[in-house]
């Protein structure tokens, strides 16, 4: 889009409020661009449309990974000299899926930490219009208007309890 | 607990984060003396040689091997309560989840330590390492203790990365209400994080995949420490239940770590809102289930001591209940199963004296059973002619109680300068309780 | 709606409680021909892997519902209340343990042979009164508990049931605080799940550990009342999804609770694991001989290694694989076959563990339609008892309860 629109911080109390907020702002034609909350919620979530997270793929590559490295590692070390230790059988499964099991878990936690940053999108430079009220206990919710109607948009908000800052962005 | 507001709860945390009054530091340096005993200690058994600790022939695993299961069962509970509560949905883990998991990554540190220790030439500790060498060689992937180093490094990483993860959005709180060097400081930490529902979806998913892993991890950490003695054959030790056995007395041992520590957090930092009696209650509830499980395990294992008809395994458990170590072991039995069923009591585990002082004896208990297992089996094996003493050095004192200074400085240095409860699940919590 | 389950079944209405009450009894005629015939230890085995195995899914179900209450989970209430039906089963669990009396001499090897002063522990007599006292308390507690719990749940304006009408007469001479019934419910709930493990373990020891009173292990108790917890949740899952997809009744439950039921599920299965691979891990790495013949004959010789691997695939890996992501749990049709694999794979497990101390040379596959019969007699007991509580009480099929939980 090559309009410019001016965006709305709304500060909302509680996550009703917020959420009748951004119910109307929709209804009423304009966007939703952002909400900032101090604690995960699923409403929101769903209000906003978002996609389910993809992390547990990262994850799940990543135990896979883990698994087959640490039977190989173990399978590796033993087959260098194809002693008999102990009396037991040189490529041993049972002891080694001790092995695979801790790599697992390990290499699956790599693959989630990777996969946190790639989807959170961490580390980031902060937002210009994010307003440290919200990690206390607002919710902001950020709303998108052409400049002509960003006053409308600033009523709209004050009248349902927000108190309002506006930011100018041109898309 | 229910008219705790979210603003409320950030001046609560945030407050504890102000500049210290000399009282702390002194504290502080107290315990930093104890650390410099630990290490200059350590210094002088490498200059030295093993010798200066108590172990010989037939006890070749001392206070080390003792101290080593000892911080790495308290390091357990950190994780049962940030993991395995998270993913019971149980409401009173979230007061305490954060000074819970920060003391698992502590004591995992502590743990860590006492192999080290004990190696005695600390400078080829690379040996247990799959490193390519000139000589082709590898370690023994069958041998427990290096199912040990996988099991205890992957413990460490994953506890330290999940403990990080969950701070990021407490440091932006942090952030957001700073100025100067501590805004710089936590902005960095917090890497620009704002609360954005995208960043909150993905965050809640991430952090419930790490609590589904660190749970079995958990499990299998400890199972591998017991696995040190259990896949030998020395008698006492070599028994299959030792894997759950361990599990369920490292949990006991860390809740009773956590009572300890909680105690004084709450009242010097005015967490009584937050770390309410009833938070207390629940850590002291499932200290008795443990407390039975473990004492299940001790019944267990002296029935099938007289069922399995081995001689050796009857004279193995009668002599750790009447040999010279008999005080070690009914201090164990005491203080593990029979005290902690005062909790039974509402009276006494909502008072907070009688829970700190069943906390400490919950520990000692703990700490005598790896005494006994240790010791007790190792000292009086097979061979009559063979069978030996140990006493713990005062040498082997001093590191311990060095140790044990280095745990409460990290956790002091952590307290005062970190939100040691989690506000972002505290408000959860509250927000949880308001609308269900 | 409720009236449709007590009254007779309407023409086209599947008469299940007369199929299973049939299974029954062929069952039973079947187990006493065979138990008369050349091989009875044959059939007291049989009869003994389907006690233990039905006995478990019953407490492992009922222990969901104390579990539930003790941990004041709020999710699973109507679950709960079909839970406690398998509670319908202990009764009949405790006579059919009486009745192994009779067959000691095929039920016990140890009868007779030397056992170097383990005979105070391993005699009949001694056995049967320390598991029978045990049974009576942990059944006790149960009702008692049940009792309780169902002060919550029924519904006082109906008291068209023979049950019902006994346990209002009860009630009226009770205390009416629900504080104070809730407050018992949590007691009572504690003490039945410290009862079950023990009982359960002394069970584990004595009816079947000892079957070969020369080997030991002491996981082997925590093994068994793990076995029936896993099973167990398994059963009542089942038993739910049943419900939920039969037409004739209004039990209902969402997919969220369905989630959170496979989860558990999903958890015991990995504990089970866990605990099976402990004890086998600690005997094969100690290579002690009288600790590994055990093993060695029930997983690396024929015929015994095929079972044990089927064991395994069924009751671990699959729900292993296919649990792990969320979805799958959701489906009730799905489920139930999971979980009458695992519970078919569990009576293998038994028979695996049991079958040869009885059988000594093994030409032919050692499960034939002897087996299966009786097995299916079993089956139709149980189900006749858990049909016959939810017909006492048919309002915990209606997915409305009251306080309590």
């Amino acid at each position: 889009m090559s309009a410019e629109t001016t965006s709305i911080m709304g500060l909302f109390e509680s996550e009703e409020e917020a959420l009748a907020a951004i119910n109307e702002i929709k209804e009423l034609g304009w966007e939703v661009q952002e909400v900032h909350s101090p604690i995960p919620s699923e409403k929101i979530s769903a209000v906003l449309k978002r996609k389910k997270s993809k992390i547990g793929w990262f994850t799940l590559t990543g135990g896979i990974t883990g698994f087959i490295t640490g039977f190989s590692v173990a399978i590796f070390a033993a087959t260098r000299w194809n002693l008999i230790v102990g009396g037991k059988p040189i490529i041993s499964w049972f002891p080694f899926f001790v092995i695979a099991f801790e790599l697992t878990i390990l290499f699956a936690v790599f693959g989630n930490v990777v996969g946190l940053l790639t989807q959170v999108g961490l580390p980031t430079k902060q937002d210009d219009t994010y307003d440290p009220v919200c990690s206390g206990s607002f919710y902001g919710v950020l709303a998108g208007a052409k400049p002509e109607e960003s006053e409308k948009l600033k009523d709209f908000l004050q009248n349902k309890g927000a108190l309002a800052s506006s930011f100018s962005q041109t898309t | 607990m229910s008219q705790l507001t979210f603003e409320e709860i950030n001046t609560t945390v945030l407050k504890t984060l102000d500049k210290p009054t000399p009282g702390y530091w002194r504290i502080v340096a107290l315990l930093f003396t104890g650390v410099l005993v630990l290490f200059g200690c350590w210094g002088y058994q490498i200059v030295n040689g093993l010798g200066v600790a108590g172990m010989n022939t037939p006890v070749h695993w001392g206070t080390y091997l003792i101290n080593f299961v000892f911080w790495v069962g308290i390091a357990h509970s950190g994780t049962l309560i940030s993991a395995i509560l998270f993913l019971f949905r149980a409401g009173w883990r979230n007061p305490i989840a954060r000074a819970a998991e920060t003391m698992t990554v502590f004591a995992v540190m502590i743990a860590g330590i006492y192999p080290m220790i004990h190696l005695g030439r600390l400078w080829v500790v690379f040996y247990m390492l799959p490193l390519p060498n000139q000589r082709f060689l590898w370690p023994n992937f069958q041998s427990p203790l290096i199912f040990d180093i996988v099991a205890i490094s992957t413990y460490f990483t994953v506890s330290s990365l999940f403990w990080f993860t969950g701070l990021i959005p407490d440091f932006a709180i942090v952030r957001d209400r700073s100025e100067g060097m501590r805004k710089k400081i936590f902005g960095f930490l917090a890497m620009g994080w704002t609360g954005k529902s995208g960043q909150w979806l993905n965050y809640s998913r991430g952090y419930l995949l790490f609590a589904a892993l660190a749970a079995p991890l958990v499990i299998s950490v400890h199972s591998v420490v017991s696995w040190d003695f259990a896949l030998g054959v020395t008698p006492g030790w070599h028994t299959t239940i030792f894997a759950p056995y361990f599990v369920a007395g490292a949990i006991h041992s860390g809740l009773a770590m956590v009572i300890t520590l909680m105690i004084p957090l709450r009242k010097l930092f005015g967490y009584e809102k937050i770390i309410t009696i009833e938070v207390l209650e629940s850590v002291a509830k499932t200290i008795i289930f443990t407390g039975l499980i473990v004492g299940f395990a001790y019944g267990t294992e002296l029935f099938i001591a007289w069922y399995s008809g081995s001689s050796i395994e009857q004279e193995s458990f009668w002599w750790r209940a009447f040999g010279t170590y008999a005080p070690q072991y009914w201090i164990m039995v005491v203080c593990n199963t029979v005290i902690p069923l005062a909790f039974l009591f509402k009276k006494v585990r909502t008072h907070i004296v009688a829970l700190f002082v069943i906390s400490i004896f919950v520990n000692i208990g703990m700490w005598m059973e790896r005494f006994v297992i240790i010791i007790g089996s190792v000292a009086h094996d097979y061979l009559p002619n063979a069978w030996g003493f140990f006493a713990p050095t005062l040498f082997e004192f001093a590191i311990m109680f060095g140790a044990f200074c280095l745990f409460f400085f990290l956790f002091l240095l952590f307290a005062k300068h970190l939100p040691s409860v989690s506000m972002t699940e505290m408000k959860e919590h509250v927000h949880h309780r308001s609308h269900s | 709606m409720n009236s449709a389950i007590t009254e007779r079944p309407a023409t086209g209405r599947i008469p299940i409680f007369s199929i299973f009450a049939l299974l029954a009894g062929a069952g039973f005629i079947y187990f006493i021909v065979l138990a008369a015939g050349s091989h009875p230890e044959k059939a007291w085995l049989v009869f003994l892997i389907n006690y233990l195995l039905f006995t478990g899914l019953a407490l492992g179900a009922v222990v969901f519902s104390t579990m539930m209450h003790f941990t004041k989970a709020q999710w699973s209430r109507s679950l709960s209340g079909i839970a406690e039906s398998f509670a319908s089963f202990f009764p009949v669990s405790f006579v059919l343990f009486i009745l192994m009396f009779l067959g000691q001499e095929h039920l016990f090897p140890w009868i007779g042979e030397d056992l170097h002063g383990k005979e105070i522990w391993l005699n009949v007599p001694f056995l049967f009164t320390r598991n029978l006292v045990g049974f009576l308390v942990l059944y006790t507690l149960g009702f008692a508990y049940l009792y309780h719990s169902l002060w919550f749940r029924l519904d006082r304006g109906d008291s068209s049931t023979f049950l019902k009408q006994i346990l209002f007469k009860l009630w009226k001479n009770g205390t009416t605080d629900p504080e104070k019934i809730k407050r018992r419910m949590t007691f009572l709930a504690g003490w039945f799940m410290f009862a079950f493990a023990i009982v359960l373990a002394l069970v584990g020891f004595d009816l079947v550990m000892s079957m070969d009173p020369h080997w030991f292990s002491t996981l082997f108790g925590a093994y068994t009342f793990v076995k029936a917890i896993y099973s167990g949740f398994g059963a009542l899952i089942i038993l739910a999804a049943f419900l939920h997809l039969s037409s004739s009744q209004s039990f209902t439950l969402t997919s969220k609770q369905f989630r959170d039921a496979g989860a558990l599920f999903f958890g015991f299965s990995l504990v089970w694991g866990d605990f099976f691979y402990c004890q086998f891990l600690v005997i094969w790495y100690g290579n002690i001989p009288e600790e590994t013949a055990y093993i060695i004959e029930r997983t690396m010789v024929q015929p015994w290694s095929t079972f044990a691997w089927t064991i395994f695939i069924a009751c671990f890996i699959t729900p292993f694989i296919l649990l792990l992501s969320g979805k799958l749990k959701e489906f009730p049709r799905f489920m139930i076959v999971m979980c009458s694999l695992v519970i078919v794979g569990f009576w293998l497990e038994h028979f695996l563990l049991l079958a040869p101390n009885y059988l000594d040379s093994v030409d032919t596959f050692p499960i034939g339609l002897n087996e299966v019969f009786i097995t299916i007699g079993f089956l139709g007991l149980f189900a006749v008892s858990i049909i016959t509580y939810l017909r006492q009480f048919p309002e915990l099929l209606n997915g409305e309860v009251g306080e309590g939980t």
